[in-house]
């Protein structure tokens, strides 16, 4: 095999609001490397066929001969994992990957489960968490809990419709998805990757040097001015006891003093339905900030990394947000690094704090004339399911996607109609 | 003239409430700290709904509306505190015990228990600035909601007229009622009246702003619990370890105490509800003094606005403490090293009293926008000295003083030696306004800053607005009552980044959209004496670049720039106005 690739085919495929790349890197002699960034999703336009996540697993099957070298899990979100769920009968999506016998899995450092509260012992003893900084494992147990408060802020009932929608796709979107995660753990050898670290990669793919930007570790978190939760598993502890007085079905919810009931649903006193509704709608609103908090926390903790073969140099940042990116972009030597990004994965779906103005002023290779160097730019999204208009957060933001056409070569799964469900970028070394 | 019971004496114009202390974690011989708080008296309805506050028991997680608290009528002039503990020949523990554990799971002693503090401080801010204050909404009656939802938050809502008390599972597995805590109903309370009486504290400012409602709400919350004989005696109780009436003079000294009562007592309070409440009596305790807290580059952990205001709250009980010593060293022993418990429990709730009326007084004398801890500072101690001029007997302002620069808190940069407001010298118009109007009318005072505005120095390219027109009322050592005038002014003066350096010497943060409109603001408390002369104009100048280059600063390192401006709001009555006409005038 040759030392380094001459070219990287990407295919991007259209998984609805999710995630899902395939990077062949193709040698000398046909002979290709294939690295699977994120299989998710969380939902599809209408009229996409049930089975378009097997349609996409068998069509990466095809296109990778029966082989991958590497799986790339940014984060747990569900859509940008719930790919790799396996079913028992054997026949789901994950299986079909696991059979593709990947050699490596990259996946944040805050999924290593040597991490967890259970199996480190008392905190500060372990020399990984010393290294990543104090409060590591109350923040793996954070995010456990943060499943669990999604999982039964889905469970919320009498919330006005609007937030009902967005509470109930933001809490799907983060539920635990523990066959994903236990495929994703079981299925080759893991490297669990922090900002600075070594992302394993570079053994499976000769020729081709990967930077882990981030997530960075808390200890470099703290570096930076950003504030952060002082005890984030006892904030999301009582979080979890919060809602799951509420959560659970009519049945099981807490009446607190059934002695006192005067009235239930709908039929409360005249003097009373004035505050009734702005209480309805004051506990969406704070149902939905949880949720919304939660859903940014873990994006925080998606991978970024930087592929790069000669001068060439792909950009895959996950879902990461500006807290997750703060990190990086303070280090000289990054800053230097990405200002000759040649294809940028657009960063959560986009939506606008995903990527960051400081970044997207680095990047030399935007241009609003159409030439070969141009910046390429790849966005895997669908509109109407994340933010409002209104209030600026609609996902993908109409003034990124403006800027995005105006300076890169744009493509989006949007553009994919009918039967296509993929697109292929070739990028030259 | 008979009255509404047909009598012609005076009705009642204050009952007893019985309520929690503290919060149910802390208990007392025993039993949960309960406390009778005094509060108006008035016929409420069911709820308790009240002139002032509506307690609305509904939970927004199961949509059930809980029944409400009915009072009886009283015809003899009394009114019934139906949760106070009835003594009936020889009550046993258990007995009492039994009426405690009931009292706990009745909501309806929940919706008085928070109907009572929320009126207690509301009355403590009406004794203290001498007039009625208003909620920070339009409207009289605020919506009390002590089982709002489940969540571990409690909250004062602008918008919803509201203050919302949720409850959550804490970590034994019993439930935690935020509408229990007395500290922080006071707290949302608190916020809820300084919306009222300084609406522009809620704009993004400097760090000290941000702070301060939080520092403001925490310094009247535990003041107004230290101002209560009953905790103060379980403080004491913690020092002392017994029950004694008489109390060793060794426990009186200034560690002892601070131990004791303060951090004793903080200790106790419930673990769970500093998710809720924060933790700033602990933290704010264990402070030591004699360091530069205030500077953001030294204790860069002081720019947080929660720990920032536990500077506050850490000056004011340090002060509390000093004069409290102060009062009890010229009480003399009963015995040999004894004194007095209950004289001893009485000065101290005296002085939290007294430091509860100063610190709300002094929010008159305070600028209306982007306030700073040393601006209050002097306030406090302006305030203080047009009550009581002369500061010898206790030295309140001189241990203020002392304790706030002791955690970095300097008086303001315009001030006399003593820390106190300069007085307005100017030469002013009077004669094209008149003094009645003056009094109460926002239009008058607008007048006479117009005709002023070179002396007042007011830049007029900026939008000026009379915020408020209030009449004060305080009742001076000499007995004779002292009447004064507070406006508010404000102003704003909008600028693109790019005209910032140019018109106001300020350098833009960085990487903002040089078009960006920023707002810059400005504004002034006017004080008026008895005569209807300006005694004080308590400014912060919108030329000011010191001042203004740290607020832009502060604004840009927060990430203030980084969001998109608020968004246009949707349309409104006005656009609907504009409809209209429109299609009138298309036939």
């Amino acid at each position: 095999m040759a030392k380094e690739p001459t070219s990287a085919t990407i295919r991007t495929y259209h998984v609805g609001f999710g995630d899902c790349f395939l990077i062949s890197f193709e040698y000398s002699r046909k002979s290709e490397r294939h690295v699977l960034v994120d299989f998710g999703s969380t939902g599809f336009p209408k009229g996409v066929p049930k089975s378009r996540m097997m349609d996409i697993a068998k069509n990466i099957k095809q296109r990778t001969g029966g082989k991958l070298h590497a799986v790339v899990a940014t984060h747990r979100h569900r859509d940008h994992i719930s790919g790799f769920a396996t079913e028992k009968a054997g026949k789901g999506t994950g299986d079909v990957i696991k059979s593709l016998k990947p050699d490596l899995i990259v996946q944040p450092w805050t999924e290593d489960p040597k991490l967890g509260p259970e199996a480190t012992g008392p905190s500060g003893s372990n020399a990984k968490i010393k290294k990543f900084g104090a409060g590591t494992s109350q923040q793996i147990a954070a995010l456990s809990l943060m499943h669990e408060v999604a999982d039964q802020s889905l469970a919320a009932r009498n919330l006005p419709k609007d937030l009902k929608h967005e509470v109930g796709f933001l809490g799907e979107s983060n539920i635990a998805n523990p066959s994903a995660v236990k495929n994703l753990m079981k299925m080759a050898k893991n490297s669990y990757v922090y900002c600075g670290s070594k992302s394993g990669l570079e053994k499976v793919l000769p020729g081709v040097k990967v930077e882990v930007l981030g997530p960075p570790t808390l200890r470099q978190t703290d570096t930076i001015k950003k504030q952060r939760l002082r005890d984030p598993d006892e904030f999301w502890h009582f979080q979890v006891g919060a809602t799951a007085l509420a959560a659970g079905g009519d049945k099981k919810r807490t009446i607190l003093f059934p002695r006192y009931v005067e009235s239930r649903s709908y039929s409360h006193r005249i003097n009373a339905r004035w505050l009734v509704h702005h209480a309805r709608t004051v506990r969406g609103e704070q149902l939905l900030q949880i949720v919304r908090t939660l859903d940014q926390e873990m994006n925080n903790t998606s991978v970024i990394l930087l592929f790069q073969v000669g001068k060439k140099k792909l950009l895959f940042p996950g879902d990461a947000q500006n807290e997750n990116w703060q990190y990086a972009l303070g280090q000289k030597r990054y800053q230097s690094v990405l200002t000759g990004v040649n294809l940028y994965k657009v960063g959560h779906h986009g939506s606008l704090n995903a990527t960051p103005k400081s970044l997207w002023k680095l990047f030399k290779n935007k241009s609003e004339r159409k030439t070969a160097k141009r910046l390429l730019s790849l966005m895997s999204t669908m509109e109407g399911k994340h933010g409002s208009v209104y209030s600026h957060t609609e996902v993908p933001r109409a003034k990124l996607v403006r800027e995005l056409h105006r300076k890169s070569d744009l493509f989006t799964t949007q553009q994919l109609k009918g039967k296509d469900f993929f697109h292929d970028t070739v990028v030259k070394f | 003239m008979r009255n509404i019971r047909g009598t012609r004496h005076s009705l009642a114009n204050s009952r007893t409430l019985t309520a929690i202390a503290q919060d149910p974690s802390v208990k007392f011989r025993g039993q949960v700290l309960t406390t009778e708080l005094t509060v108006p008296a008035e016929e409420l309805l069911a709820g308790p709904c009240g002139y002032r506050v509506n307690v609305i028991d509904y939970d927004a997680s199961t949509d059930t509306l809980y029944k409400p608290m009915i009072y009886g009528r009283s015809l003899d002039g009394k009114y019934e505190d139906p949760f106070a503990f009835k003594q009936s020949g020889r009550s046993s523990v258990k007995a009492r015990r039994l009426h405690h554990q009931r009292r706990l799971e009745d909501p309806r002693f929940h919706a008085q228990n928070v109907y009572a503090i929320v009126m207690r401080t509301l009355a403590q801010f009406e004794f203290a600035l001498g007039r009625r204050c208003a909620w920070g909404f339009d409207g009289h009656q605020i919506h009390i909601v002590p089982h709002a939802f489940a969540d571990a938050n409690a909250f004062y809502s602008r918008d919803d007229r509201a203050i919302f008390f949720g409850y959550f599972m804490g970590s034994n597995g019993k439930l935690v009622f935020t509408c229990l805590s007395h500290d922080v109903v006071a707290h949302e309370t608190t916020h809820a009246l300084l919306d009222g009486l300084r609406k522009r504290y809620m704009e993004r400012s400097t760090p000290d702003q941000a702070a301060f409602h939080e520092g403001f709400a925490d310094v009247v919350a535990v003041l107004s619990m230290f101002s209560l004989p009953d905790v103060v005696d379980a403080g004491l109780d913690l020092a002392s370890g017994g029950r004694s009436n008489l109390i060793s003079s060794k426990l009186l000294e200034r560690d002892v105490l601070k131990r004791s009562v303060l951090f004793g007592l903080a200790e106790q309070m419930g673990r769970e509800l500093a998710v809720v409440r924060g933790d700033a009596l602990r933290r704010s305790v264990s402070l030591l003094p004699g360091k530069p807290y205030m500077s953001t580059l030294l204790y860069p952990e002081f720019g947080e606005p929660h720990r920032r205001g536990e500077l506050l709250v850490a000056a004011v009980l340090n002060a509390a403490l000093d004069i409290w010593l102060a009062r009890l060293a010229k009480i003399g022993p009963v015995t040999a090293g004894k004194k007095d418990r209950s004289i001893v429990r009485d000065e101290g709730a005296r002085v939290a009293g007294h430091l509860l009326t100063m610190a709300i007084r002094a929010l008159d004398y305070c600028p209306p926008t982007d306030l700073t801890f040393s601006d209050y500072l002097s306030a406090l101690l302006t305030i203080d000295r047009e009550v009581v001029p002369g500061d010898y007997q206790y030295g309140y302002r001189k241990w203020l003083l002392k304790n706030f620069n002791d955690y970095g808190i300097r008086q303001a940069g315009e001030t006399d030696v003593d820390g106190t407001w300069k007085r307005c010298d100017q030469e002013l118009i009077y004669s094209r306004s008149h003094y009645d109007s003056m009094l109460h009318e926002p239009q008058e005072v607008f007048r006479f800053i117009w005709e002023n505005r070179n002396a007042l120095k007011i830049d007029t390219d900026s939008y000026i607005e009379v915020d408020s027109v209030r009449p004060s009322v305080r009742v001076g050592p000499d007995g004779f009552v002292l009447h004064e005038t507070v406006a508010e002014y404000i102003q704003i003066l909008t600028l693109q980044a790019n005209e910032l350096k140019k018109r106001l010497g300020i350098i833009p943060p960085k990487g903002i959209d040089p078009t960006r409109r920023i707002r810059i603001f400005g504004g002034g408390a006017l004080i008026f004496d008895e005569y209807g002369q300006l005694k004080y104009q308590i400014a912060n100048r919108i030329e000011n670049t010191k001042h203004q280059q740290a607020r832009l600063d502060y604004l840009g390192e927060s990430g203030f720039f980084d969001e998109p401006p608020p968004p246009t709001s949707p349309p409104g009555p006005q656009s609907q106005l504009a409809q209209l006409h429109r299609m009138r005038l298309m036939g």
